[in-house]
């Protein structure tokens, strides 16, 4: 089955009454891939997950599964399964029973069902004696790693997290995201998550997927998504950014009304004649020394700086607007609020965004 | 902000005489019941439990519980049924005349009990059916179906629709989730349902005042012999009809005490 | 709204709807056409006409309706002021006392309504359990305050005390402390917190409470049968008699049809208003 995507979606379209959920869209899932697909709240990545697992009808478009069509096809009859947000643990059943489920509604033996639920609570690394508490005495942490096992103990062709962490704290979040990651390496089986939560999606995912108002946005590896965003949306979901407007003449040449450009100057991979956005993230800006040149500068004042554990958050006041600078918390810099700042910073640092037709 | 000590008090206190004035008239009825005169007038000069033994002698007593319990049992059961269903559709499911279907069971608690008693005579009358206790538990159910309706509802409001998805995700039919999920979430609801079903139809009087016909429910009997001839025998079935629902109530509490301590104990055991 | 939730929501509300159209619906509708039948008859098999409504006019009917109307909506009013301080203790002030209550009350609406009101009447008759021992004591009596069209709405007052407190503690439930604690920080009085914050938010459990009140008060029967004597009649004493002695079945049809209407139409227009939903708690 090689060259084939494990799920793909065509055209899918979700409309409730006059609203537009879902406008068009188009997917390939590979085998064995962790993807997750990330988005602001209602940008349709809930409608989209319902639809997948079979919880919502689509409205036009094709879901193909291993090539065979799925969309008509009841959820409980799907070879998938979800983790939800809330766990949707059942509070009447132990730990057991819960993992246990969906091999009891497949008739297996009991002897059989208790051997596998052991094995799935020896996997997610909880102790062998929770198989008989309650769900009421599990942590979050424990929780989830229950609502994992079973849906593991279904042995779904593709797993689907819909924001299963949002619920946790901080610290809890980051362990079991990495675990998360681990178990996805262990288990080989295709993860499709869902979040609105950039650094969850980039520290796990394979491919992410940029959701708004119904569309895909860009569909690429993590570093690509931050590093060349095809909009504007997308760079400023992924985090702090600058952008600044730039034009490019037929023959290459760059022309900005706001940063100093140095003579010669030139973007890599731009259509000659475009105009758009120059993008920059904060990390990759520096503060101009006399002396030291780049193939952009600018100045401004500085407006405020602001601790970020490791790293230093400055703001600038540039007649660009707010410019963000990020430093290591060793190279911090001296200068006070309202002293007058030059930043620059060359070319193969940058993204440019070209303004679509 | 937290209200005043004071007004904590009065509160309080309040909440202690409400519960007086409710239950006054109960005290009286009870008082009565244990007084030998045939003609009651207080202060009670001697005491008996003599209209107890008349009354647990009484075949007239004994015909009247057998009603009233027929037509409680079966008012229990049918609505039980009706309400868990009733309830998915009034609070789970989201279809298209949820809101009106949530209307309309509200319009029979609205309804005058009498006259909805007096327009299901006329219409047993116009379908040639003659009055028993059997129409008596039709016309208890149109009022009471709906109330243990929502009793029902307020518990499936409460669990997580996410649960029953999980259920039908993980492989499970229509039938399944209804039994394995939804049937074990709903049942501390059910339960109470079935309780007030039981004890509304029990202590019924307006419904079953037209639709008995020539069967005739405890309410009923104490009420005709209260507006004309009185008997000694009133405030005794009064309490005995009291005494029994109080102890269905309170068997219940602790029924379900015991089963929330007992849950209790085995977690502290884990 | 998918179409499982569809099918499955539609399946399930058949068994209710089905008792409520054959037995709550449909009798209704032999209420209205027995109603423009004429004087005396037992089937509907008779030529139409409007002489029970015209009686309702002529002989009177009406001043039993503006009564049981008019003790009603007093009943409503005395529980509105009775009820509220309770129902804020419940849903704020109280703890487990709030359960105490909560069973307390449910419990005695277990109890025959007759026999509770039977009860007062033993309770308050010249020799009963007030007047009896404080003559007993003091060897002077005093008049019972039985049979008068205050007693009657004393018994209305009693007895539909629970379908007022517990929507209104629902309702007061609803709002939310810290809108409180904002108005009294920004300086409003209790009063100004009263009826600026706390009245219209609970406002749902308000109407429903008035409401379901009134209309179960406006269409009662045995507090005037048992508390008042004949002072007054209500207008449900009037449709019994009709039935019972009169054996006028389109005349008790035509009064049943105008308390119908008054009710049903308030009643509709009541939960219109309110969003069930919330009240009831959804999660959602």
């Amino acid at each position: 089955m090689s060259g084939q995507a494990l799920l793909r979606l065509e055209g899918i379209v979700k409309k409730f009454g006059d609203f537009t959920a879902l406008d068009g869209i188009d997917l390939d899932i590979n085998e064995g891939e962790f993807f997750t697909i990330v988005g602001p709240s209602g940008s349709g990545k809930s409608t989209l997950i319902r639809l997948l697992v079979g919880m919502d009808d689509v409205t036009s478009g094709e879901i193909r599964l291993n090539g065979a069509r799925i969309d008509q096809t009841p959820a409980n009859l799907r070879p998938t399964c979800m983790v939800f947000q809330s766990l949707a643990l059942f509070p009447h059943m132990s730990v057991g029973q819960n993992i246990e489920f969906p091999l009891k509604l497949r008739k297996e033996d009991p002897a059989a069902r208790r051997t596998r639920a052991l094995e799935l609570l020896d996997l997610l690394r909880l102790p062998r004696d929770y198989y008989d508490k309650r769900i009421s005495q599990c942590s979050g942490g424990e929780r989830q790693r229950v609502a994992l096992a079973r849906a593991l103990a279904f042995d779904p062709e593709i797993l689907f997290f819909d924001e299963p962490l949002s619920a946790l704290d901080y610290r809890l979040r980051k362990t079991l995201e990495k675990e998360l990651k681990d178990l996805h390496a262990r288990t080989g089986k295709t993860f499709v998550y869902i979040t609105h939560s950039l650094e969850e999606a980039m520290v796990m995912s394979d491919r992410i997927a940029i959701m708004k108002d119904g569309r895909f946005e860009q569909i690429a590896v993590a570093d690509e998504i931050y590093g060349q965003p095809v909009s504007r949306f997308v760079a400023e979901f992924m985090g702090e950014v600058n952008l600044f407007a730039l034009d490019t003449g037929t023959d290459g040449t760059l022309s900005s009304d706001i940063l100093s450009i140095r003579e010669g100057a030139r973007l890599s991979a731009v259509t000659p004649g475009a105009s758009g956005l120059l993008m920059v993230r904060p990390e990759y800006v520096r503060f101009a020394e006399t002396g030291e040149s780049y193939d952009f500068t600018l100045s401004g004042k500085l407006h405020g700086e602001y601790a970020l554990g490791s790293r230093i958050q400055y703001e600038l006041e540039t007649p660009a607007g707010m410019v963000t600078v990020e430093k290591l918390r060793e190279d911090r810099l001296s200068a006070r609020e309202g002293d007058d700042i030059a930043i620059g910073f060359n070319a193969d640092v940058t993204h440019f965004i070209g303004d679509t037709p | 902000m937290p209200a005043s000590r004071s007004t904590r008090i009065a509160l309080y206190v309040y909440g202690v005489l409400v519960i007086f004035f409710l239950y006054l008239p109960l005290v009286s009825v009870a008082f009565a019941s244990v007084s030998r005169a045939r003609y009651l007038s207080f202060p009670i000069k001697r005491y008996s439990t003599k209209w107890y033994g008349e009354a647990l002698e009484s075949s007239t007593v004994s015909d009247l519980l057998t009603t009233s319990l027929s037509v409680a049992v079966l008012v229990t059961v049918i609505s039980v049924v009706i309400a868990f269903f009733g309830a998915l559709a009034f609070a789970r499911y989201q279809w298209r005349y949820r809101t009106t279907f949530q209307k309309l069971i509200l319009l029979p608690i609205f309804f005058p009990q009498t006259v909805l008693g007096l327009a299901l005579l006329m219409w047993f009358n116009s379908l040639g059916v003659i009055p028993s206790w059997k129409t008596a538990v039709v016309a208890h159910l149109v009022w009471i179906a709906p109330i243990a309706t929502l009793i029902v509802a307020i518990r499936a409001y409460s669990f997580d629709p996410a649960l029953e998805e999980a259920a039908r995700d993980m492989g499970a039919g229509t039938w399944t989730i209804l039994r394995e999920i939804t049937l074990p979430l709903l049942m501390p609801g059910l339960v109470s349902a079935g309780l007030f079903a039981f004890l509304l139809s029990w202590g019924n009087f307006p419904l079953s005042l037209f639709t008995t016909g020539a069967d005739s429910t405890l309410p009923e009997w104490l009420y005709a012999k209260m507006v004309s001839g009185y008997s000694p025998l009133v405030p005794t079935l009064g309490v005995m009809s009291v005494v029994g629902s109080f102890l269905l109530i309170l068997t219940a509490l602790a029924v379900a005490w015991l089963i929330r301590a007992n849950r209790e104990a085995r977690a502290a055991q884990n | 709204m998918n179409t499982l939730d569809r099918k499955l929501g539609f399946l399930s509300s058949l068994p209710l709807t089905v008792v409520l159209l054959a037995s709550f619906l449909a009798p209704m509708v032999v209420v209205a056409l027995f109603s423009i039948m004429p004087a005396k008859v037992f089937s509907l098999a008779n030529m139409p006409d409007f002489s029970a409504y015209s009686v309702f006019f002529s002989q009177g009917y009406y001043k039993s309706l503006l009564w049981s109307l008019g003790m009603a909506l007093a009943s409503t009013a005395i529980l509105l002021l009775v009820c509220w301080p309770l129902a804020y203790g419940m849903a704020k002030v109280f703890g487990r006392f709030t359960l105490v209550l909560t069973i307390a009350v449910v419990m005695s609406l277990f109890v025959s309504e007759n026999i509770r009101l039977f009860g007062w009447v033993l309770t308050l008759m010249k020799g009963g359990l007030i007047e009896g021992h404080f003559r007993a004591f003091t060897g002077v009596g005093f008049e019972s305050p039985l049979y008068g069209v205050g007693i009657i709405v004393f018994g209305l007052v009693y007895v539909y005390l629970p379908f007022m407190l517990f929507p209104l503690a629902q309702g007061i439930a609803m709002v939310p402390d810290d809108t409180r604690q904002a108005a009294y920080d920004l300086g409003a009085t209790r009063w100004q917190v009263l009826w600026q914050i706390e009245v219209p938010l609970a406002a749902p459990g308000i109407v429903v409470g008035s409401l379901l009140s009134f209309v179960l008060a406006a269409g009662a029967l045995a507090e005037s049968k048992i508390l008042g004597g004949q002072a007054v009649i209500a207008i449900a004493d009037d449709i019994e008699t009709a039935f019972t002695f009169g054996q006028n079945w389109p005349l008790g049809s035509a009064l049943s049809m105008i308390l119908i209407v008054i009710i049903g139409g308030l009643a509709l227009f009541g939960v219109s208003k309110v969003d069930l939903d919330a009240i009831m708690g959804r999660k959602r």
